[in-house]
């Protein structure tokens, strides 16, 4: 089984992690320089984590678990105007990012409001590449509960946050909700705020944990980091991406940061050892987000072999 | 501790709602510099309905800004001299002193110092009206307060106070006299 874990030091001898990571067999998912410090986030396998963390140790560099690394969160307000940003969407968006997800703000066009707020398709769609979402709304009960309409079919679990308590039997659709996260206009510093943020983290990682169960009870015929890897070392142009990540990866597949049009046959060509392209075991769709690559691999009960 | 002498909101049935709305108004008005110029501050809010009313009394008028406000004025070779500690309003001092002394006549050596070509001293000349910038910022500040979604507005400034309500439905009178009562009634207690 592999573990996520966060390596965080200087930039001098990093490479000796990285190493490890590829003689291991394990997966660099992320790798964010800043200046002479450098944040990895990689998947381990379990049995040789005492390996790495010794030459961590070594390195004076530190080892954290990322319970939430290998996925993607939306977080998503009903607009971007001053009114919900920045301070909560964002301490929101970032506390999330230090556990290892790929977090992405995302602001409805009429969400606002207890009797028109509303929610389109392509909206729908686009949370729905997610593995999980988090609506933050506000501080008022009556417009928390009206709001149900926004999130009511997304497919992903949505975890919802507001000011006031409310027992989670009223939002009979939401798969947990947070309260004291309501509309403030202050940054997140207080301990109280701060432990807020820390039962999203662990109401994501539940829901998230939910849906590794529901995979493993059919599972996917590669694993995403799998795929990522033969993305990188097949398609040399996604180092050339202008994105801080050229590919996220989901629970169920990834996103590839490429265009559509211009990059999916060579896409669907991937090749693995075992003798099988990308397009005869994942679904390779444009992305709702800048017209990427969506790939969503598909389980074993559709293709009928695991490698 | 609050820097206004009243700061009551009162939101039935949703306590949790009105405390935290008491923050995000003493936040934003905190953030845009606004609470020494009120004295007292009212909400009332019927989230059913839905409507969000805001009643303020201001503390007295604001003098108009003059350039002996904005830093030290003292008397050089050639002129004088005016050593800006406020650069908040520079722009308007400018155009100010430009206007008066024109172009030629105002030196900018550096970045906080003016040199105006002048024998009588510049000190009383009007910057700036901040009685105008002050409503323009209250009135920014009370969209930022509202709840979003409450789109339909209306606004009743005077010299003594404004009076602010924001609805998703339609502003009817009957709505308007509904909120000034309630406001009134808290006023009162």
């Amino acid at each position: 089984m592999l573990e996520p874990v966060m390596f965080k030091g200087g930039v001098y001898k990093h490479d000796l992690v990285l190493e490890l990571v590829e003689d291991l067999g394990g997966y660099v998912l992320q790798r964010n320089v800043t200046q002479a410090e450098i944040i990895l986030l990689l998947l381990i396998p379990s049995n040789d984590m005492t390996t790495l963390e010794s030459l961590v140790k070594e390195l004076r560099g530190e080892l954290t678990r990322a319970p939430l690394a290998g996925t993607e969160v939306a977080v998503v307000t009903p607009t971007l105007a001053i009114h919900h940003l920045p301070h909560v969407a964002c301490d929101v968006a970032e506390y999330l990012r230090r556990f290892g997800t790929k977090s992405n703000m995302i602001g409805m066009a009429r969400g606002v409001g207890k009797k028109i707020a509303q929610i389109n398709e392509f909206e729908m769609d686009l949370i729905n590449e997610h593995d999980a979402a988090v609506f933050l709304f506000g501080n008022f009960i009556d417009c928390i509960l009206g709001k149900e309409k926004l999130y009511r079919n997304i497919e992903v679990p949505v975890i919802v946050t507001g000011g006031p308590e409310i027992p989670k039997e009223d939002l009979p659709y939401a798969f947990e909700y947070v309260s004291t996260v309501g509309r403030q206009a202050h940054r997140s510093r207080k301990a109280s705020e701060i432990a807020s943020l820390d039962k999203i983290v662990a109401a994501v990682g539940r829901a998230l944990d939910g849906m590794r169960k529901e995979i493993e009870m059919d599972p996917l015929t590669t694993s995403p980091p799998r795929v990522m890897n033969a993305v990188r070392e097949q398609i040399p142009d996604i180092e050339r991406s202008f994105s801080p990540l050229p590919i996220a990866l989901n629970l169920n597949g990834c996103r590839i940061k490429l265009p559509y049009d211009e990059y999916s046959r060579e896409v669907e060509k991937i090749a693995f050892d075992e003798g099988v392209t990308l397009a005869e075991i994942a679904r390779i769709t444009p992305s709702k987000m800048k017209n990427y690559i969506v790939v969503r691999i598909l389980p074993m009960s559709e293709t009928g072999f695991v490698f | 501790m609050d820097t206004l002498e009243v700061v009551a909101v009162e939101v039935p049935g949703e306590d949790y709602g009105a405390e935290k709305y008491r923050e995000i108004l003493l936040d934003i008005l905190q953030d845009l510099g606004l609470y020494k110029s009120i004295g007292r501050i009212y909400i009332y809010s019927d989230i059913k309905r839905p409507y969000f009313a805001i009643y303020g009394l201001f503390r007295g008028s604001l003098p108009p800004l003059k350039v002996r406000d904005m830093g030290d004025v003292t008397q050089v070779d050639g002129g004088y001299q005016i050593q800006v500690e406020e650069e908040q309003h520079m722009d308007d001092l400018l155009k100010v002193l430009w206007a008066k002394y024109g172009r030629e006549g105002v030196d900018q050596p550096d970045r906080d110092i003016l040199i105006v070509a002048t024998e009588s001293s510049p000190e009383d000349l009007v910057v700036t009206d901040i009685e105008v910038e002050f409503r323009q910022d209250l009135v920014d500040a009370l969209g930022r307060i509202t709840p979003e979604g409450f789109r339909n507005r209306r606004n009743e400034m005077n010299e003594e106070g404004f009076f602010f309500l924001a609805s998703e439905e339609t502003i009817v009178p009957k709505l308007i006299d509904e909120a000034k009562e309630q406001i009134r009634r808290m006023a009162d207690a």
